[in-house]
C-alpha cells in the first residue's frame, strides 16, 4: 500500500511538472511569436517544449494530466518550480530518463536566467 | 552489367523528360515515383558506404522518405490518385532491381566489380543519384506542361462559357502546382546530394575544428528530416505537427542567421542573402502560424513521438552550439569561428528544400487525418470563421450549416473537426508550402564564393530581424548562475 501511495504521489508530481513546463512553453512561445521573425527566443521556447514532452512520457498511463493552469507570467519562474518539484520526487522513481529530465530543466532554468538562447 | 543497367536508366529518364514535356502521362509518372524511389533505396543499400558521401547525411534516406510520402498521398486519394503507373518508370525501377541483384552477387568479391569499364560501388551510387535527379526533373517538367495545359483549358473554358463540368477545376490546377513544388524539391535534393558527394570529405580528413560542429549540424538536420517524415507517416498526434512546425521555423531562422553571417564576412554573395532573408522570414512566420493552429488541437493527454523529441533535441543543441550565445544569436565573427559558414548555409538550404515536402505532407494530414478533433467551442469559432471566408469566395456548401450543437458547446465536448475547420489547417499548410517554396527559389543561387563582396556598413539593404537582434545585444544580468 505504501509503495502504491508513493507511486501515485510520484505520478501526480510528474503530472504537475508537465503542467508547469507546458505553461512555461506557452509563455515562451507567446514572447517569441510577439517578437516576429527571427528571435533567438525560439531556441529556448523549443527547449521548454521538448522538456515538457520528456516529462509527459514519464507520467504513467491512467494519470490525470489535466489540472489547474499554473500561476505565473514568466517562464523562468515556472521552470524553477518544475525543477523544485522534480527534486522532490522520491528515489523510487529514479531512472535515467528522470535524471536526464532534471538536467534538461536545470539547463533551461540557467538559460532563462542568463538569457542564453533568447 | 550493373553500370549498364544504371546508365540505361539515366538515358531513359532523359528521353522521358523530352517526350513527356508535351504529353499528359504526368499522373502515371507521379504514380510510378514511389516504386522507383524504393527500388533506388534498396539498390543504394547494397554497396559498401561511399567514402565521398558524408555518413551524417545519407541523401537516399531523405529522398526515400519523400517518395513514401508521395505514395501515401496517392493511396489516400490525393491527385493524381490511384491508377496505372508509367511504364518507363517501371522499367527503370526494374533496372535498379537488376543492378541490385548483380551487386549482391558480386558482394563477396567487391574488388572484381571495380574493373575497367564497370561501376565501382561509389560510381554506382553516383549514377543512381544522377538517374534520380534526371527522373525527378523529367517529372517536374511533365507536371509543368500539364499544369499549363490545365490553366489554358480553364481560361478557354471560361472565355467560351463552356459548362463547368467540361472545364478543369481550380483545385486540379492547385494540386498540379503542389506536386510540381514537391518534385522540384526532390530534384533539388538529388542534385544537391550529387554535388555534396563530390565536395564533402574530398580530403578524407577527420572532423576537427570548425568542421566538427558543421558536420554535427548536418547530421542533426538529416536525422531530423528522416524522423519528421517517419512520425508524420504513422498516425501523428497534433502535438507532433506542432513540434515539426516549430522546428522547421527554427531551421528557417537559423538559415537567416548563418546566411547573414556568411554575407557579412564575404563568404556568400550578399545580394543573394538580401533576396533570401525576407523569404526565409516569411517561411518562419508561416511555420509558426501553422504551429499555433495545430496547438489548438492538442489535449492534456497528448504525447509527442519520443523519437521526434530526441531528433528535435539534438538539432536544437547543434544549432545552439553553432549560432547562439548567452545574449541571443552569436555575432558573425563568433559564428565564423565555430562553423564553416558556406558549407552550413548550403546544408541548411538543402534542409529547407526538404521542408517543402514536409509542408505538403502536413497539408495532406490536415485534409485527411481521421482522428482530428477539438473542443466544441473552439471548433464553433474556427468553423464559423473559415466558413464565412469560403462563402465570400463563392463556396455555397457551407451556407446555413451549423457545425456544432448547443449541447456540445455547453459541455465543450471534444468532437471531430468539420470540413471548414480542416480548411483552416489546410490553408495554413498551403501558406507554409508557398512561403518555403519562395525561400527555396530565392536561395537557388546560394553558392559559396571566394571573392564575394562583404556587406558595406553604409549600404542600404534588408537585414533580417535575427541580424538586427545581434547588432543590439540585450545583456541580461546573471540572476541564476550555472546549475551544478
Amino acid at each position: 500500500l505504501n509503495k502504491h501511495a508513493t507511486d501515485v504521489d510520484a505520478a501526480e508530481t510528474l503530472a504537475g511538472v508537465v503542467r508547469l513546463l507546458r505553461q512555461a512553453a506557452v509563455l515562451a512561445w507567446a514572447a517569441a511569436d510577439r517578437a516576429g521573425a527571427g528571435p533567438a527566443a525560439q531556441l529556448s521556447a523549443l527547449g521548454v517544449d521538448l522538456a515538457a514532452d520528456q516529462a509527459r512520457h514519464l507520467v504513467p498511463d491512467g494519470t490525470e494530466i489535466d489540472g489547474p493552469v499554473p500561476v505565473g507570467d514568466q517562464p523562468a519562474g515556472l521552470l524553477r518550480s518544475a525543477e523544485l518539484l522534480l527534486r522532490r520526487l522520491p528515489p523510487i522513481t529514479a531512472s535515467d530518463a528522470l535524471d536526464y529530465l532534471r538536467a534538461t530543466v536545470a539547463d533551461l532554468v540557467w538559460e532563462a536566467n542568463t538569457g542564453a538562447g533568447g | 552489367m550493373a553500370a549498364r543497367s544504371l546508365s540505361s536508366s539515366t538515358t531513359a529518364t532523359g528521353w522521358r523528360a523530352r517526350r513527356c514535356s508535351t504529353c499528359l502521362l504526368t499522373g502515371r509518372m507521379v504514380r510510378g515515383w514511389p516504386q522507383l524511389m524504393q527500388s533506388a533505396a534498396e539498390l543504394w543499400a547494397v554497396p559498401p558506404p561511399d567514402p565521398t558521401v558524408s555518413a551524417s547525411g545519407d541523401p537516399i534516406a531523405t529522398l526515400a522518405a519523400m517518395g513514401r510520402a508521395v505514395g501515401r498521398g496517392l493511396a489516400a486519394g490525393h491527385w493524381p490518385g490511384r491508377g496505372p503507373r508509367d511504364e518507363a518508370w517501371e522499367q527503370i525501377a526494374s533496372n535498379f532491381v537488376q543492378a541490385r541483384r548483380l551487386l549482391e552477387e558480386h558482394a563477396a568479391g567487391s574488388e572484381a566489380v571495380s574493373t575497367d569499364g564497370q561501376a565501382s560501388p561509389t560510381t554506382a551510387n553516383t549514377q543512381l543519384l544522377h538517374a534520380l535527379y534526371v527522373a525527378a526533373h523529367a517529372t517536374a517538367v511533365a507536371l509543368t506542361g500539364y499544369e499549363r495545359g490545365l490553366q489554358h483549358r480553364l481560361e478557354v473554358g471560361a472565355r467560351r462559357r463552356q459548362p463547368l463540368v467540361e472545364r478543369p477545376t481550380a483545385l486540379e490546377v492547385e494540386s498540379a502546382g503542389g506536386m510540381i513544388a514537391r518534385f522540384d524539391a526532390i530534384e533539388e535534393l538529388a542534385a544537391g546530394s550529387l554535388a555534396a558527394a563530390r565536395r564533402i570529405d574530398a580530403t578524407d580528413q577527420p572532423a576537427t575544428g570548425r568542421r566538427r560542429p558543421t558536420v554535427r549540424i548536418a547530421a542533426a538536420l538529416a536525422a531530423w528530416e528522416i524522423q519528421a517524415y517517419r512520425t508524420l507517416a504513422s498516425h501523428p498526434d497534433p502535438a507532433d505537427l506542432v513540434r515539426v512546425a516549430r522546428v522547421q521555423a527554427l531551421i528557417a531562422t537559423t538559415t537567416v542567421v548563418v546566411g547573414e553571417a556568411a554575407a557579412r564576412r564575404g563568404e556568400i554573395d550578399a545580394g543573394v542573402i538580401d533576396r533570401l532573408t525576407p523569404a526565409l522570414e516569411k517561411a518562419q512566420l508561416a511555420w509558426s502560424r501553422s504551429a499555433r493552429r495545430w496547438a489548438e488541437l492538442t489535449r492534456a493527454a497528448s504525447r509527442t513521438d519520443p523519437a521526434l523529441v530526441k531528433a528535435a533535441g539534438q538539432l536544437r543543441t547543434a544549432i545552439r552550439a553553432a549560432v547562439a550565445n548567452q545574449t541571443g544569436w552569436a555575432t558573425p565573427e563568433q559564428i565564423a569561428g565555430r562553423i564553416d559558414l558556406p558549407a552550413t548555409a548550403l546544408t541548411l538550404h538543402r534542409s529547407l528544400v526538404a521542408g517543402v515536402e514536409l509542408a505538403h505532407v502536413t497539408r495532406e494530414i490536415a485534409a485527411d487525418h481521421p482522428g482530428l478533433a477539438a473542443p466544441a467551442r473552439l471548433i464553433a469559432m474556427r468553423a464559423q470563421g473559415e466558413a464565412e471566408v469560403a462563402i465570400e469566395q463563392g463556396e455555397t456548401r457551407f451556407e446555413g450549416v451549423r457545425w456544432v450543437t448547443p449541447r456540445q458547446i455547453a459541455a465543450n465536448e471534444v468532437i471531430p473537426l468539420p470540413e471548414p475547420a480542416r480548411r483552416g489547417l489546410v490553408n495554413a499548410a498551403t501558406d507554409v508550402a508557398a512561403a518555403t517554396n519562395q525561400a527555396v527559389a530565392a536561395a537557388a543561387h546560394l553558392r559559396p564564393t571566394e571573392h564575394a563582396p562583404a556587406v558595406q556598413a553604409d549600404r542600404a539593404r534588408h537585414i533580417g530581424r535575427a541580424a538586427r537582434q545581434r547588432e543590439i545585444p540585450v545583456r541580461h544580468p546573471n540572476r541564476g548562475g550555472r546549475p551544478r
